[in-house]
């Protein structure tokens, strides 16, 4: 027995040193050669950017890029705890929920000198999207990708309803009757004895097929959408207050409401909330909805549950004020906190290059930052079989951007809760519009 | 006699719907594993898998370092096990079966750090370790719970105080000290009490998530709960690749399981206390 | 021997005691000897980030500017928050609801594994597999078991006729169905600390009270229950403490809803800490959770102390 404690106690120690030596390594001591840390959370996109990025450092023989891949929540809870250690990685995507205390916070490096002085020429971005990560002249990132929302449809519910992917364009809804929009998701929606929903004898609580999906923890792929095509704001002014208690909002609310109580063709909350609802291709996928208003960055995950064709997008309906839809992008950005500044700057300037992104665009994960490569991104769909140039039409049409505000956490926290209530009908959309604005504007300064 | 067997069969039949409850999810897990990427999310979870297909594992295990990341996984697992036994035993001894000044008050301290949540304390750890240099080395990610934590030694405690106080004295008579009484006489009749700390050390390490997450950054110290999770998206996941993981990432635990087991099970016979 | 002179007697008494003194330091030494590593750990990793934590708790801090001092607001803040005391509320009755049936199951099942049987070695390893699953693949696996149309929960109700709730969207159901997934989760692992636990009794004791002729439920009483207390005690305790702390499993399934019904207080915690980038309140509020959780631990260890019957220490 002693034997086997001393034994044990010398692998311990063994295994210790071991450890003591794996790993950790002084990255700046390897040679001269500078290690910068590269974060993001999305997975899909990992292969393409690496491969990217294995040019990037033969051009550039003293920098290596160590790509830090971790899943949305916990990237932001790293990054929150290596920020407040002052060690963040050197480059690293950024959101528009995040951006306002990071920008307010001084995390991020201002980037407006050095564009100025290498001459970067920064007209080749949307300046939609670019203009939201510059505060006071500071610019905060480059573009890295955009999105817009739009409507999946499964080809083949499609088809069991008789209509053609044309019978989706052009649809409208309005507040009181609902429209064409949702006369249309009525001919999709079909209860177990084949009757469709609007239909005399149509039993909404045995529905085998709803019409549409939707599923938003913030509102970006459902009500904002509605929101804007009803004529609300969310805010008075970029990094203003929250108005989501203006009528018109309430009546986009309203709307989304509806599609699940009153109309009965949208698939209800108590399947779809998050966070434990499944995701819309999934919802879609096993043949519970028709359609679903889903984000352009979830194309590959529809692929995946409907392979072969076997989903297409359609535009959004338009509302009483026009078409709309929620754009909005990452950007890539440079750590205020960065050892590095030189090198990182160097590989930011790659990341938002034409030639990075066309590669990334290729791979058909997220449409590029850089609008001229649009077509780039469509074409690897096309030859997927899938027209996606919906998404493109609705970022040149009208949007809105992601609602910029110093309380856009309180926003995201309270949102989540509220809107889920809203959904399952134990709230009203009054009540919550009321809460939601209050509580979130109680948050700015 | 004639009843024994209905009691029997009762608690059979107990025991067996128990099992189903418990294994059910990882035969869901484990049959989606083998579906087609188009229908794990699409099909009944218990829907049987058809086409049968290995594509998953074979995507996971070449597409990923998933052999890397099971080998970091069992160095960070293996040494903080190894450390927990030897350490939270040393401490469980000195705890449960001596006594000296501030011994109930630093037990008492060693318990009220296990009362205030992790989520707090990442930060301030982060830093410490920031100011040790060990920021994305083995050294910082095993540190924290390689010397015993108040977990194991309390439950090492709780088992020595079980065992009669006589077998000590008489080897203390006979001139035996301290170290010698508790590897001689205390370790042998532990066997089921460190079997179980090495298990519960083991399966609760590799499947930690939060500090490897937060002190690792490389590839090179990259665990096994980490390239997993990688996998999930802000939205949907790989759940074709997530689960074929999972189930890949759980076999060397039941390994482990069965292993220790046999020491809990066996020291039946053992454990013949005079 | 009992008529030796005074004068020998007191040298011997006072070569005894300090001979006494000598083992007591010696004890003493070796105690700390034997506790230095540990102590080590600690001080360093657990100690000090809980100081930190409690410095903490006296700053507004996002983590990323400069903290700044603001007394006890933080805890002024907290006590007016009805959130909090939603959440303080909703953390105990998740306690209540965990650890019971938790414990007593898991009793049960070390009692009915404990024996020699068929299939033993089996069983054992499948009630401990819930508590080896990667907590990544848990939040698809709810999701099948729970969704009201296509779950399997809902399904199998279906099959006798019943329409089974809303699991996970229902604020009177959320609760109860994070305690049982918990319950799935560590009932087999608290069986495997019991089952070791059981292991210490010797069976002579067995062997002797069945040849006085008693029946084997009064055996348990006699027996297992009071030489498995000191397991008992553990297992009730941390996880007691660890019931306190709940997060995974609501952050996987609910976030904290529908409408609050499943907000607990270590939940709220990493809201305040994470997403709202209030460290500071988040600290005050850990602060909260560890006075509630000492309360309670002390208590149990009161109520231990009084009843136990074989005390070593």
């Amino acid at each position: 027995m002693t034997g086997k404690i001393a034994l044990s106690a010398v692998v311990a120690a063994a295994l210790l040193s071991l450890a003591a030596c794996g790993g950790g390594d002084d990255p700046d001591a390897t040679g001269g050669a500078v290690t910068l840390r590269y974060a993001m959370w999305d997975e899909v996109q990992k292969p393409p950017i690496e491969q990217s990025i294995r040019e990037f450092e033969k051009a550039h023989p003293n920098i290596k890029v160590q790509i830090e891949l971790n899943n949305w929540n916990d990237y932001w809870s790293k990054l929150q705890t290596q920020l407040a250690g002052r060690s963040g990685p050197d480059v690293f995507w950024d959101h528009v929920s995040y951006f306002p205390k990071f920008s307010k916070e001084g995390v991020l490096t201002d980037l407006a000198p050095l564009i100025a002085r290498d001459k970067v020429d920064t007209s080749v971005y949307d300046s939609k999207l670019a203009e939201g990560w510059k505060v006071d002249g500071k610019v905060y990132g480059l573009p890295k990708d955009w999105d817009t929302i739009g409507l999946f449809y499964s080809t083949k519910a499609l088809k069991e309803a008789g209509l053609t992917p044309a019978d989706l364009d052009g649809l409208t809804w309005n507040p009181s009757d609902g429209g064409t929009f949702v006369k249309t998701l009525q001919k999709l929606t079909v209860d177990e004895n084949g009757k469709h929903a609007g239909e005399a004898g149509f039993d909404p609580k045995k529905v085998k097929q709803y019409g549409l999906a939707m599923q938003a923890p913030t509102g970006q792929q459902d009500w904002w959408n509605f929101a804007l095509q009803n004529g609300c704001a969310l805010q008075d002014k970029p990094w203003g207050r929250w108005t989501i208690d203006q009528p018109a909002c309430v009546q986009a609310i309203q709307f989304v409401q509806d599609l699940r109580l009153k109309y009965h063709v949208a698939v209800p909350a108590t399947v779809t909330n998050p966070p434990n609802g499944p995701s819309l291709d999934q919802v879609v996928g096993r043949g519970e909805a028709a359609t679903a208003m889903d984000g352009s960055w979830m194309l590959r995950a529809f692929d995946t549950a409907l392979p072969g064709g076997g989903f297409g997008v359609a535009d959004l309906p338009a509302g009483p004020v026009g078409k709309g839809s929620v754009y909005n992008g990452l950007t890539e950005a440079v750590y205020a906190g960065t050892k590095h500044p030189k090198e990182a700057w160097e590989l930011l300037k790659w990341l938002t290059s034409e030639r990075h992104q066309k590669a990334v665009a290729q791979a058909g994960a997220v449409w590029p930052g850089i609008p001229s490569l649009n077509d780039v991104f469509a074409d690897a769909w096309k030859a997927k079989g899938v027209d996606v140039t919906g998404f493109k039409k609705a970022a040149e049409g009208t949007t809105m951007g992601y609602p910029l505000t110093e309380a856009a956490d309180v926003y995201n926290v309270k949102a989540l809760d509220i809107f889920n209530q809203v959904w399952l009908g134990q709230l009203s959309p009054q009540d919550a519009a009321q809460k939601i604005t209050t509580e979130a504007n109680a948050a700015i300064k | 006699m004639k009843k024994i067997p209905i009691k029997r069969i009762a608690l059979y039949l107990a025991l067996f719907a128990g099992a189903v409850v418990s294994v059910a999810p990882y035969l869901m897990t484990l049959n989606s594993a083998f579906k087609e990427p188009s229908q794990v999310l699409t099909t009944p979870a218990w829907e049987p898998a058809f086409p049968v297909t290995l594509e998953n594992f074979a995507q996971v295990w070449s597409q990923y370092d998933m052999a890397g990341f099971l080998l970091h996984s069992l160095v960070y697992a293996g040494v903080v096990t190894a450390g927990q036994v030897v350490f939270s035993t040393m401490a469980a001894y000195a705890f449960g079966r001596m006594s000296f000044p501030g011994r109930d008050a630093l037990f008492w301290g060693y318990l009220a750090t296990m009362m205030v949540p992790q989520i707090v304390t990442l930060v301030p750890l982060f830093l410490i370790m920031r100011e040790f240099g060990l920021i994305d080395t083995y050294l910082g990610l095993i540190l924290p719970t390689a010397f015993g934590t108040p977990y194991g030694i309390f439950l090492v405690r709780q088992y020595f105080r079980t065992i009669p106080k006589d077998l000590e004295s008489a080897a203390r008579i006979d001139g035996a000290g301290t170290l010698t009484v508790l590897v001689r006489v205390l370790l042998p009749l532990s066997r089921p009490i460190l079997a179980t700390l090495a298990t519960i050390t083991f399966i609760t390490t590799w499947n930690t998530l939060l500090w490897p997450l937060i002190v690792t950054n490389g590839d090179a110290t990259r665990v096994v709960t980490l390239g997993i999770s990688a996998l999930k998206g802000q939205y949907s996941s790989q759940y074709h690749l997530i689960l074929a993981a999972a189930a890949l990432a759980l076999l060397p635990l039941v390994v482990i399981f069965l292993l220790f087991q046999r020491h809990i099970v066996r020291s039946i016979a053992l454990t013949g206390l005079k | 021997m009992t008529d030796n002179i005074t004068s020998v007697h007191a040298v011997r008494g006072h070569r005894r005691a300090e001979r006494r003194l000598a083992t007591r330091v010696r004890v003493v030494a070796e105690a700390y000897a034997l506790l230095a590593p540990s102590l080590a750990g600690f001080l360093l990793f657990l100690v000090a980030p809980i100081f930190g934590v409690a410095a903490l708790s006296l700053f507004d801090w996002n983590l990323m500017g400069a903290p700044s001092f603001v007394g006890l607001d933080n805890y002024r803040e907290l006590a007016a928050d009805p959130e909090v005391w939603r959440a303080v509320l909703n953390t105990i009755y998740y306690v209540v609801l965990n650890i019971p049936a938790q414990t007593v199951l898991a009793l049960l099942l070390a009692l009915a594994l404990n024996r020699r049987m068929r299939g033993g070695k089996v069983l054992r390893v499948v009630f401990v597999l819930p508590w080896m699953a990667m907590p990544v693949a848990l939040g698809i696996i709810w999701s099948w078991v729970f969704d009201p149309r296509h779950g399997v929960v809902n399904q199998m109700l279906g099959l006798v006729r019943i329409d089974g709730p809303n699991w996970l969207t229902d604020p009177a159901w959320a609760m109860p169905v994070i305690a049982s997934v918990n319950v799935w989760q560590y009932t087999g692992y608290t069986m495997l600390i019991l089952l070791a636990g059981l292991q210490a009794i010797p069976h002579t004791l067995y062997e002797a009270a069945a040849i006085d002729g008693t029946t084997p439920v009064q055996r348990f009483f006699m027996i297992t229950l009071p030489l498995l207390r000191p397991s008992l005690f553990f297992v009730l305790v941390t996880n007691t403490i660890g019931s306190f702390q709940i997060f995974d499993t609501v952050f996987v399934m609910t976030q904290g809803g529908p409408g609050g019904a499943t907000d607990v207080l270590n939940f709220h915690i990493y809201q305040q800490g994470f997403q709202l980038f209030r460290s500071g309140y988040a600290s005050a509020l850990a602060m909260v959770l560890f006075a509630l959780i000492l309360l309670v631990t002390a208590a149990q260890f009161l109520y231990f102390r009084k009843r136990t019957v074989y005390d070593f220490s």
